[in-house]
Formats: C-alpha cells, sequence, structure tokens
C-alpha cells in the first residue's frame, strides 16, 4: 500500500553563474528561485491495483514518482510504501520496488543483456531457483530470449523497453512504477507491453503505477486514474466516471473544399462544435449524442472535404476538459 | 560477505564492458604510457640541466616519482567513477539507477568501475621504486617497508576520501569535476621535494589536503631517515581514517539533496 500525505516537492535553483569561480560564488550566494513541482497532494493506492498516473508535461508526475521510490526527498508531507518513507530507508524500499524510466534505460548500456541480468540477481539477491523461474516467464511474456545475448545499445526501441521492464520485474517487487513505458513504441510492441503488463499483475498481483500520454495504455490497463496538473490532483476516481463525464469525444480534422460560411454549418442542434484550424477546419462532438457517420458524411457531402482524419480524446483533451469544468464551476 | 560477493560480480561486468570495446581499452592504456613516459623524461631533462634540485639528486626524484605513483594508482583502479560522479551522472540524472537499487548508493559507484590501466601504473611505480631504489641503495628496513607499504595503502584511502567529498559536492551543484579537478592536481606537487615550494604551499599539502603526509614524508624518512617511521605510518592511518569518516558523512549527507532531471 502506498499512502501520499500532502506531499510537496519545491525544487530550489540557485541563481548560477558559470565555470569554477561561478561555481564557488554559488557556494556562498543565497539567490534561489523557487519551483513547485507537486504541490500538497494526498492519495492512497492499494495493494495489486493498476493506476494511470496522467497529466501534461512538467505537471509533476514524474516528481511523484521519483519521490514514492525514493531518489528525491519532498520538501514536505511524506510518501509510505507499506508504512516506510522510502528516502528515508532507501534501501528497504528499494528491495519491494520496481522502475521502468521510458526515457532513460537501467541496463547497462554495453554488455549483453544476460549479463546485466546476472548482475541484478546479486544486487536483489534473488536465489537461483526463483532466478530461472522468473527468467522463464519473462522471456516468454515479453519474448527476450531471442536478443538475450545482444548487448543493450544494440537493441531496437522496443526490445530494449520489454527489456528494460524485465530487468524491472526480476526481482518479483510488490510495487512497479512504469514512467512512460510506451513512449516511442510501434502499436505492436505497445500492445505486447500492455498485455505482458496485465499477465504479470494478475499472476504476481503487483501494484503498477504508470505515467502515459497514451490514451489506450490507459483504457487497456488502468482500473483507476489520477490526473495531475501544476502539481495538484484534479482528479482521482474510476477511469469509467471520466468517461462517462466526457463521453465518447472525437474530433475531425478535415479540409473544406467548398466556400462556406462559419455561422451557417450544421450544428445537430448544437450538438457539434468548429473550429479553424488554418486552412483547415476541426469539428469535434461527441460520439454518444450524434452518429459519427452523419458528420462524416456532411464533411464529405456539402463541405467537399479532400481529406479527414478522425481522432479520439487525449489524454490532453481530458485534462483541459476537467479544469475548465473547475474554473466554470 | 555478501557485499565482496556482489563487488566481483559489478567487477567483472566492469571488465567485460571494457573487452566490448578493444581498440578503445587498447589506446587508453597506451595513452597511459605516453602520459607517464612523458613526465618521467620532463623530470629528467629538469635534472639534466640542474645537477640537483634543493640537494634530491635525479636518482632520489625517481624514486619519489615513483612511490608518488602507488597510492595514486591504487585509488585510480578502485574509485575512478568518482569523476564522472562529479562531472556528468548527477548533472545527467544518470544515478536514478543507483537510487533505486538496495545497496549503497555509493558502493555501486565504486563498483561501477574497475580501472585496468591502474594496474599498469602500479606496475611501473614499483620498478621504477625498485630500480631507483637499488641505485640509491637504499637500506630496506623493515620500519621502511612498513611505513611505504602503510603510506600506499592508507594514502590512496585519503585520495579516495577526497574524491568522494568533491564528487558528493555535485548531489548540491550538480557538477563539481573542476572542484575535485583542482584538489586531484594538488596530489602532483608532491612529485618534487616539498623543500622547493614556498611555505604556504608546504601547509596546504601538509594540513589543508595531506597529500604530502602520504607521499613526500614516507620518502623522506625511507631515504633521510628524518623521522621515525611508526610515528609517520601512525599519523597517516589516523588522517586517511578520519577522512574516510568523514568524506562518507558528507557523501551520506549530499546523497539526499540529489535531484535528478525531468523526463
Amino acid at each position: 500500500m502506498i499512502q501520499l500525505q500532502n506531499l510537496t516537492k519545491i525544487f530550489k535553483k540557485p541563481i548560477r553563474k558559470e565555470g569554477v569561480l561561478g561555481m564557488l560564488k554559488t557556494l556562498f550566494s543565497a539567490k534561489y528561485e523557487e519551483i513547485v513541482a507537486v504541490d500538497h497532494i494526498n492519495a492512497e493506492i492499494g495493494d495489486g491495483e493498476i493506476v494511470g498516473y496522467i497529466g501534461s508535461n512538467g505537471a509533476g508526475k514524474s516528481t511523484t514518482i521519483k519521490m514514492m521510490c525514493g531518489i528525491l526527498t519532498p520538501t514536505e508531507g511524506k510518501v509510505l510504501v507499506d508504512g516506510i518513507e522510502p528516502y528515508k530507508a532507501r534501501r528497504k524500499v528499494a528491495s519491494k520496488i520496481g522502475v521502468v524510466f521510458g526515457q532513460k534505460t537501467q541496463l547497462w548500456w554495453d554488455i549483453p543483456l544476460i549479463e546485466s541480468f546476472k548482475v541484478l540477481k546479486e544486487i536483489y539477491r534473488i536465489d537461483d531457483a526463483d532466478y530461472r523461474e522468473r527468467m522463464d516467464f519473462l522471456c516468454e511474456t515479453l519474448g527476450i530470449r531471442e536478443f538475450l545475448n545482444q548487448a543493450v545499445r544494440t537493441l531496437s526501441l522496443g526490445q530494449r523497453m520489454r527489456a528494460d521492464l524485465a530487468a524491472a520485474w526480476l526481482h518479483n517487487p510488490q510495487i512497479l512504477f512504469l514512467d512512460e513505458p510506451t513512449i516511442g513504441l510501434d502499436v505492436l510492441v505497445k500492445q505486447h507491453i500492455r498485455e505482458a503488463i496485465k499477465t504479470m499483475n494478475a499472476k504476481y498481483n503487483t501494484t503498477v503505477i504508470l505515467t502515459t500520454h497514451d490514451m489506450q495504455d490507459i483504457e487497456d490497463l488502468c482500473s483507476r486514474i489520477i490526473i495531475i496538473e501544476k502539481g495538484g490532483i484534479i482528479y482521482d476516481g474510476p477511469l469509467a466516471d471520466i468517461k462517462h463525464r466526457f463521453g465518447d469525444l472525437r474530433t475531425l480534422t478535415v479540409n473544406p473544399q467548398a466556400s462556406f460560411d462559419a455561422d451557417l454549418l450544421n450544428t445537430f442542434d448544437g450538438k457539434v462544435t468548429y473550429e479553424r484550424d488554418g486552412d483547415g477546419l476541426l469539428v469535434k462532438f461527441n460520439a454518444d449524442e450524434v452518429a459519427l457517420e452523419h458528420v462524416v458524411d456532411y464533411c464529405f457531402h456539402t463541405l467537399k472535404t479532400s481529406d479527414l482524419k478522425v481522432a479520439e480524446i487525449t489524454v490532453e483533451d481530458v485534462v483541459r476538459q476537467i479544469l475548465e469544468e473547475q474554473e466554470a464551476g | 560477505m555478501r557485499y565482496i560477493k556482489l563487488y566481483f560480480t559489478c567487477i567483472k561486468r566492469s571488465i567485460i564492458t571494457r573487452l566490448e570495446y578493444k581498440r578503445d581499452t587498447f589506446i587508453s592504456i597506451f595513452n597511459f604510457f605516453v602520459t607517464n613516459v612523458a613526465s618521467i623524461l620532463s623530470i629528467w631533462m629538469i635534472m639534466e640541466s640542474i645537477p640537483s634540485l634543493n640537494g634530491w639528486t635525479m636518482v632520489e626524484m625517481g624514486f619519489l616519482y615513483g612511490f608518488s605513483m602507488l597510492p595514486v594508482a591504487l585509488d585510480h583502479i578502485f574509485t575512478d567513477d568518482l569523476w564522472s560522479v562529479a562531472f556528468f551522472k548527477v548533472q545527467s540524472g544518470e544515478m536514478d539507477r543507483m537510487f533505486t537499487k538496495p545497496v549503497p548508493v555509493l558502493f555501486l559507484v565504486i563498483a561501477e568501475t574497475f580501472q585496468l590501466e591502474g594496474l599498469g601504473e602500479l606496475a611501473v611505480g614499483v620498478v621504477m621504486l625498485s630500480v631507483c631504489g637499488s641505485m640509491l641503495s637504499v637500506s630496506w628496513s623493515f620500519g621502511a617497508v612498513f611505513l611505504l607499504i602503510m603510506a600506499t595503502l592508507f594514502g590512496a584511502l585519503m585520495i579516495t576520501s577526497f574524491k568522494i567529498i568533491f564528487a558528493a559536492l555535485a548531489f548540491k551543484f550538480k557538477r563539481s569535476g573542476q572542484l575535485l579537478q583542482i584538489n586531484y592536481n594538488f596530489i602532483s606537487y608532491t612529485r618534487y621535494p616539498l623543500k622547493i615550494y614556498p611555505t604556504i604551499i608546504r601547509g596546504l599539502l601538509t594540513f589543508v589536503f595531506p597529500f604530502a603526509l602520504i607521499i613526500s614524508y614516507p620518502v623522506e624518512v625511507t631515504l633521510f631517515a628524518t623521522y621515525s617511521p611508526y610515528v609517520i605510518a601512525a599519523v597517516i592511518v589516523a588522517v586517511s581514517c578520519a577522512l574516510f569518516a568523514l568524506s562518507l558523512c558528507v557523501w551520506h549527507i549530499l546523497e539526499r539533496k540529489y535531484e535528478s532531471t525531468g523526463s
């Protein structure tokens, strides 16, 4: 169980001068600017949950995760992982958690993957029987056996991410932190990784905390989402609620060839909104209220669009909508 | 026991890494030879033009130079990754992965590299020491040998302690490589007789960054029997252990100031 209590992180950035001399000067100067990355957040995450932790870039997601796994020390408030504060008893908590940072590999860059696993085996004191069992399971679930003997630097991004996931799972952690595990991957690999996460969560009842910008990740994996914006939690609850609140929002990008009058477009009784986007037009509506085919039909036949793109709601849309709702009421 | 086993596993990993890049390893060993030959030659050239330096002959200088390589080499072999902590690993957020492991961060830093070049440095040092020693017909008394061994081992510990302190400053300032470099450069002053320096440098080398204690004094004791070898050995052990304890405290405190990077 993870508890966040009034968790706050403020980064103090010294106003710094360059070079050796500048560095010596910062030793004595007391000029700081403060950046509040995480601002008094509270939450509780139970065992075996898969929680999507989402928000726009710089909202404070990674900072929260780094406090939960003991890399950063909070400025105020605390994190409790099974009742222990990770930054105080870092080593104790470290053996219970696994971490994947999508942007940075945890593996040793220059050596064959299997050698990295051997080092991790010693670091986490995994006994031989467990190691073999876990390796077999991970090789099968993540399909890493084929490149076990390749140096990590020669792996493709998709392979490397699977390898990283295996490395984080090797010591059977109770909690797994995944910071953008699907970033930059193609659809098939994403699908593969999601399946693996589901299988492993079901088999070992591992708690998974996942940050992502991919709405599909969240829909496939998470029963619960926490949305953070500017360091504060703006939503914490089931994913179903969010979907219910916003419905099946779609955005069509069209490129009308026919001339039209912006005020006279068919709004389907006010259910469809239009926005200019350069030469094109953004058509936004809720597919639960207006049938998609009617709108598409209208775009092709009346507006004579030469092109049409359908987009589903994105994480950024959800965040924006929630913020707008909160400002309104 | 557990850490010894883990250390060897990590070291094996480090050596495998070096073998992945055979050419690079070869070049860096070659580079090490060129650097050392060049500095030995420069001392030799200085001694060619002046018969003695403050009463020190060429061979005595060689003895000093050879000995100064030993603690430096030992430290170089075991703790080279502290340089990358100071120069870029903290700043780039690469330390993240060490912070999520159930092992002390400093242990992982030390276990990250095993510098093969250091072994060559150690060998060159030992050869220079024995060649110059026999030319000077140094009396290898038990006291002298004991002192040189202690000065090598605990001298390396002192150098490491300073490296730990200055590398730890990176947790606060993001980069502390330049400061570490300044500190480290003081070691090379001890390759010349202490007496040629003005009082301020001598004081600095004896009391602030006491590298003279671990290099200049043991050599003077061996060559000129200036002090009791046991007293000097005791002082070296005491000062080095105190500095090491201090460095562990400094690291422990500053480690918590690590800020990682945005991702």
